[in-house]
């Protein structure tokens, strides 16, 4: 992909602290890149290295091939929106989204043209003579994305931009920005820790952890293809099962354990030696039968594990089910409820199961 | 005991220091300025404007004028420490900058009475540095020694409130400035200053009250006339034990820091409505 914004092998670092360990990232012109991880992953310090606020000890940052690494942060085309809005609360809403205007010596009568513009393209038009303090969470972070947007930047910068506002909302601005984004044909990158907000609002999603990338897709790739361990754990493969594996050609044969039965999988280009594996699956990704009435063949291709329901739940939609397999416990969500004490089987499908090697 | 009763008697101890120690004399010293030979009358307030109202307005230049010149130097030291961008200047000027604060106002003044006298300090290092000859030299042991004295006892008290204020700001404010393309001195202009505005007004007008108050400096670095009225107070009782007129010296003081005070209120009623 023909990279717009790139970051070459940055390395970042707080004192003694490596907080980016040579990050390489490619955004191609118009695309909206999330850096999704959790706290102190190093996603919000790669965002302000792009944006000009640290400076990599190794490694440049590039836009459209220009070396921008020692530009300072106004030198970019970018604007940075962020988390805490950090809107300026002695200015009005139409001088906050001006500010940008008025640096550039912009005239009077194209600066109030263009403030109006923004106001009605993020629908504040009511609020131009407000204070910041008189708003409301979503106003004040449509005033901070306008302020961003009045200069017309070539990448938005979006640090957290969603985690100070109420769920309900959260989930109408993440499809207003991304629709935003898609009508200007801004390129963008955000940061988020939220998994879901990144899988629905972003072209491509990049996992970090522990100041490295773990991997990098698109959100259906990343979800169904996890590079590693840490990557399906992180998007929500959060059961996990210790199996030994033969390799063989095509097929992985699955040796039968204490909790589960022999199996025979297909590879699926996964990259496995024989020897002990971690297995990883989502709580929605298994059916579930009473051990009782199971004909104990689960067919080809599919994982059979046996425990026994400890506790039942019912979080909405479907029931959730805290199983026991000797010493460990899954959770499983399945349509009906199977009461605590009844003897299961779970079956995983092969394409929905993610094996690791042991590390 | 009954509750109320018991709050009481706890506020009494603090209600009885403040009524005999502070609002007895205030008092006493108000009605003393209209009393003229056991009589009520102005006439302690026409002698104090026929013999010191040169005396008046020299104090209340000298205040106004270090007032300024405190906001603009406390406002450059605040600014430099939030924005300031080599970390070492900054945290020299961090440790230096409070200095003077634990220094008394008459240890001040006699600092700069040896540092600014016509064959002081100051003017000795210019004649041998070559810049100014003997004849060039100027004391400035005068209105202007008092404004320095001022100028350098009570900028680090104030640079102390408006630099914690600046400090409190969300970073990112600063930072969304930047990353628009703002300069430091517009950022500490538009973004900054207005922020810190009331804090800023508060180190001021406390600060004006103090300087008001000073008999120190004025006595060390000015022994001429116009003086401040702490000093034309302090003549009047010691040389001619004229109470009357020194108690109406005070109530127009007492007035010009009410003044102050009537700002510093309006400005916290407005904060708190």
């Amino acid at each position: 992909m023909g990279g717009y914004l790139e970051v070459a092998g940055a390395r970042v670092s707080y004192g003694e602290l490596e907080v980016l360990k040579g990050v390489d990232l490619s955004v191609a012109k118009g695309e909206f890149v999330a850096l999704l991880g959790s706290s102190g992953c190093g996603k919000t310090t790669l965002l302000r290295t792009i944006a000009g606020f640290h400076t990599p000890s190794h490694g440049a940052i590039r836009i459209d091939g220009r070396d921008v690494t020692r530009e300072p942060p106004d030198r970019r085309g970018m604007a940075l929106v962020f988390q805490s809005y950090a809107l300026w609360p002695h200015m009005t809403v139409d001088q906050n989204i001006g500010y940008g205007l008025k640096i550039r010596r912009v005239g009077a009568g194209a600066a109030a043209a263009r403030i109006a513009e923004v106001r009605a393209l993020l629908g504040l038009d009511a609020l131009g003579r407000r204070k910041p303090g008189e708003l409301s969470g979503g106003q004040r972070q449509r005033v901070a994305l306008g302020r961003a947007l009045a200069i017309n930047p070539d990448i938005l910068l979006l640090d957290e931009p969603l985690s100070n506002l109420d769920a309900r909302i959260r989930l109408t601005v993440r499809h207003e920005i991304s629709a935003l984004q898609r009508r200007l044909g801004i390129t963008a990158v955000h940061v988020t820790h939220d998994r879901e907000e990144a899988m629905v609002m972003a072209d491509r999603i990049v996992i970090l952890n522990g100041g490295e990338i773990a991997q990098v897709g698109t959100p259906q790739q990343v979800y169904n293809q996890p590079a590693s361990d840490f990557v399906a754990a992180f998007m929500g493969a959060e059961n996990v099962i210790d199996l030994d594996v033969l390799a063989g050609g095509e097929t992985l044969i699955v040796a039968e354990g204490p909790h589960n039965r022999r199996a025979a999988l297909s590879r699926q280009g996964r990259d496995l030696a024989s020897g002990s594996a971690m297995a990883r699956f989502r709580s929605e990704a298994i059916s579930l039968v009473d051990a009782r009435g199971s004909d104990g063949e689960p067919g080809p291709g599919v994982l059979q594990l046996e425990g026994v329901v400890g506790q039942v739940s019912y979080p909405g939609g479907l029931w959730r089910h805290v199983i026991h397999l000797g010493e460990r416990t899954v959770m499983v969500d399945a349509e009906h409820c199977f009461e605590a004490g009844t003897a299961v089987h779970l079956r995983i499908r092969d394409d929905r199961l993610y094996l690791f090697p042991r590390s | 005991m009954p509750v109320p009763f018991l709050g009481l008697l706890l506020v009494t101890p603090a209600l009885l220091v403040v009524t005999l120690l502070f609002i007895v004399p205030l008092a006493s010293s108000i009605t003393g300025a209209f009393d003229v030979d056991g009589n009520f009358g102005i006439g302690n307030f026409q002698k104090a404007f026929e013999l010191y109202s040169s005396d008046i307005v020299f104090t209340i230049v000298i205040v106004l004028l270090s007032s300024v010149l405190i906001g603009l130097c406390s406002i450059a030291i605040g600014g430099y420490l939030t924005l300031g961008n080599n970390p070492r200047a900054v945290s020299i000027l961090k440790w230096l900058y409070r200095w003077p604060l634990f220094i008394p106002f008459i240890v001040v003044g006699q600092i700069l009475r040896t540092f600014l006298a016509k064959n002081g300090l100051m003017n000795s290092m210019l004649m041998e540095s070559g810049i100014l000859t003997a004849a060039q030299t100027i004391s400035f042991l005068d209105w202007r020694g008092i404004v320095i004295a001022f100028v350098w006892k009570q900028t680090p008290f104030v640079t102390l409130l408006i630099a914690g204020a600046m400090a409190s700001l969300d970073r990112a404010m600063i930072e969304s400035a930047r990353n628009l393309g703002a300069s430091r001195l517009r950022i500490l202009v538009e973004i900054i200053l207005p922020q810190v505005l009331p804090t800023l007004l508060v180190g001021l007008i406390l600060s004006f009250v103090t300087m008001m108050s000073v008999l120190s400096v004025p006595l060390m670095i000015n022994a001429q006339s116009p003086t401040m009225i702490t000093a034309s107070m302090a003549f009047r009782i010691n040389a001619y034990g004229d109470y009357g007129v020194a108690n109406a010296l005070g109530v127009i003081s007492l007035m010009t820091t009410s003044v102050v005070a009537w700002i510093h209120l309006r400005q916290t009623m407005r904060e708190h409505r």
